[in-house]
């Protein structure tokens, strides 16, 4: 077992050669996370392939799901895209808000203090948004907007920008932060007021890593499962542009015919491309984010 | 309006947006404690669910949440320790370490619902562990392993260089270094890095709800291809069953029960995470 990476090691040579078995070990754990990231994608690539075969690229173009005859997933597709965008759009100037107050008008410790809360707020199972959602959000929608049914794509938009707020709120902040304090004393000294300053010398420069924070953000809004899947009412069709009804995203979908696929080879195989198309965006999306984040923190 | 009131007024607007924020995490835990606490009955966490979780308490859900994050991260720990001194410790900066650290926010930004896919055919049916709960720990392991594999390089990275200097200067090999100076020096680290994976596994639901759990009928898992009931998917379960205003009462104890649970385990995180902040300031 020679991997070739010999370049790729310390290069403090005793240490290369004083590899002991610890060495091993910790190589062999690597090489198992490893694979279970790329095996992860391999699988959801190898167990779709049936569903590409008989469905080609009109399997993202399709309308119709029809278990036994068609799968299509545009209303999947559109129904996540239409979410997302929302929940962005609903989150972001809260988020920013937030983000702006914590970095430029706390003092230290109780800027702490926020992001321990932030970090409460995120580590809340979906599951409990879930719950929360379904019990007063839904009823609040429908009693807000005068309609019959509170499942509806903007409901699970709602409850998604609340759960993605401590996630944007607290990588934009970080970004803010990083800023260095030359700038603002800079600004400041030319008379800015501290609005002024944050507005026109700190935004600008920490641009970057605010787009990597929602893009972060949006990655997982795309993938929450559980929450959206009790509120948007689970009903294939291809919403156009309104937003006031049931919809479908793709972890929802998934999320709601996993169990029932578990015997049928074409119908897993559907959902496997489902979650091959899933994974290729929140995937895109990441990497994005990450590149952005690293940007501004250089 | 002169540019000082602007000011004032757009401090005070962003300013109570903050308050709002921080009203919504209050908001959410006095809910789940208004409407949960009223469930919990005499004997709610140790009492088994009847009459398909309209009455009884969570006692099995509870122990089957509790058997499988505690598996997950016993199995999740070994890997990402292993994976994350290789990286740190063996490995020369480079193109490959970097994509190392790329895939470790690859795998946490990855839908959970996806680790249940791929993880059921994979561990359930290619292993042949079927619908249980060793699926359910394996899916769970894989899951949280960029959590443990992120706070623990954080710890590491932390380290004062001159600790490893001075262990170098004392001649000692690679392996001792880690076991002597590295490894106790970031003990809290890894602490921190177990509850958040422990959190992380308590919390999820989609990734276990059709590979290791079951609703009703099923008690301590007998062996290792048994199923258990969680008390993430018998709130899954009850929240839909709107008819009925007992599994709705039911559902908000569970949630009450599991938010509690990863409360505790978030806040002993973060007791640990300042020790370490302290720690590094000296």
């Amino acid at each position: 077992m020679n991997f070739s990476f010999g370049n790729y090691l310390s290069s403090d040579c005793s240490a290369v050669r004083n590899w002991e078995p610890l060495g091993w070990v910790f190589a062999g754990m690597n090489f198992i996370f490893l694979t279970c990231t790329m095996g992860l994608a391999t699988f959801l690539l190898v167990e779709s392939i049936p569903v590409w075969r008989s469905e080609g690229l009109a399997f993202w173009l399709g309308e119709n799901w029809w278990v036994g005859e068609t799968f299509g997933a545009l209303p999947m597709i559109c129904g996540s895209f239409i979410v997302t965008g929302l929940a962005v759009l609903l989150v972001l100037p809260v988020a920013l808000s937030g983000a702006l107050f914590t970095s430029e008008y706390l003092t230290p410790p109780l800027r702490r203090r926020m992001k321990g809360i932030m970090e409460m707020l995120a580590g809340i199972p979906g599951i409990i948004y879930g719950l929360l959602g379904v019990s007063f959000l839904t009823a609040g929608v429908k009693d807000v907007f005068n309609l019959l049914d509170g499942n509806t794509l903007f409901t699970a938009g709602c409850l998604l920008a609340i759960m993605i707020l401590p996630t944007v709120l607290t990588l934009s902040e970080d970004a803010l932060r990083s800023v260095s304090s030359e700038f603002r004393e800079a600004a400041e000294g030319l008379g800015l007021t501290k609005l002024q300053t944050a507005w026109r010398v700190v935004l600008p420069q920490s641009l970057p890593g605010i787009v990597g924070a929602v893009l972060l953000g949006i990655g997982r809004a795309m993938g929450e499962t559980i929450a959206v899947m009790l509120v948007i009412g689970s009903l294939d069709r291809v919403p156009g542009f309104n937003i006031f009804v049931s919809g479908q995203t793709i972890p929802s979908k998934l999320g709601r015919e996993a169990a029932e696929a578990l015997g049928s080879a074409e119908h897993w195989s559907a959902l496997m491309g489902l979650g091959f198309t899933l994974f290729l965006m929140v995937a895109f999306i990441t990497i994005c984010g990450n590149y952005f984040k690293y940007w501004s923190g250089r | 309006m002169s540019a000082i009131a602007f000011e004032k007024v757009v401090r005070v607007i962003i300013g109570s947006i903050t308050f709002i924020i921080i009203g919504l995490l209050v908001a959410i835990f006095s809910i789940m404690f208004l409407k949960g606490f009223p469930a919990f009955h005499g004997d709610f966490l140790f009492a088994e669910s009847k009459d398909f979780g309209r009455a009884g308490g969570v006692f099995y859900q509870l122990v089957g949440t509790l058997i499988l994050m505690t598996t997950a991260v016993l199995l999740s720990l070994p890997v990402a320790l292993g994976s994350v001194l290789f990286q740190t410790e063996y490995m020369a900066p480079g193109k490959f370490k970097t994509l190392l650290a790329q895939l470790t926010y690859v795998l946490n930004a990855t839908p959970t619902i996806l680790f249940g896919l791929v993880g059921y055919l994979l561990f359930g049916v290619y292993l042949d562990t079927g619908v249980s709960w060793v699926t359910g720990s394996m899916i769970l392991a894989v899951m949280i392993l960029p959590t443990l594999q992120v706070s623990l390089r954080e710890a590491v990275e932390a380290l004062p260089q001159k600790y490893r200097e001075a262990g170098m200067a004392l001649g000692l090999t690679r392996s001792s270094q880690i076991r002597r100076v590295i490894l106790p020096q970031c003990f809290y680290g890894v602490v921190t890095g177990v509850l958040l994976g422990l959190a992380r596994a308590a919390g999820e639901t989609a990734a276990i709800m059709f590979t290791a759990t079951t609703f009703s009928g099923i008690q301590f898992p007998q062996s290792f291809s048994d199923p258990v009931p969680t008390l993430q998917t018998h709130i899954l379960i009850l929240a839909q069953e709107a008819a009925h205003p007992e599994s709705i009462a039911q559902a908000w104890g569970s949630g009450l029960v599991l938010l509690g649970l990863v409360f505790i385990l978030t806040l002993m995180a973060w007791v640990f995470r300042t020790r370490v902040v302290m720690e590094s300031d000296l």
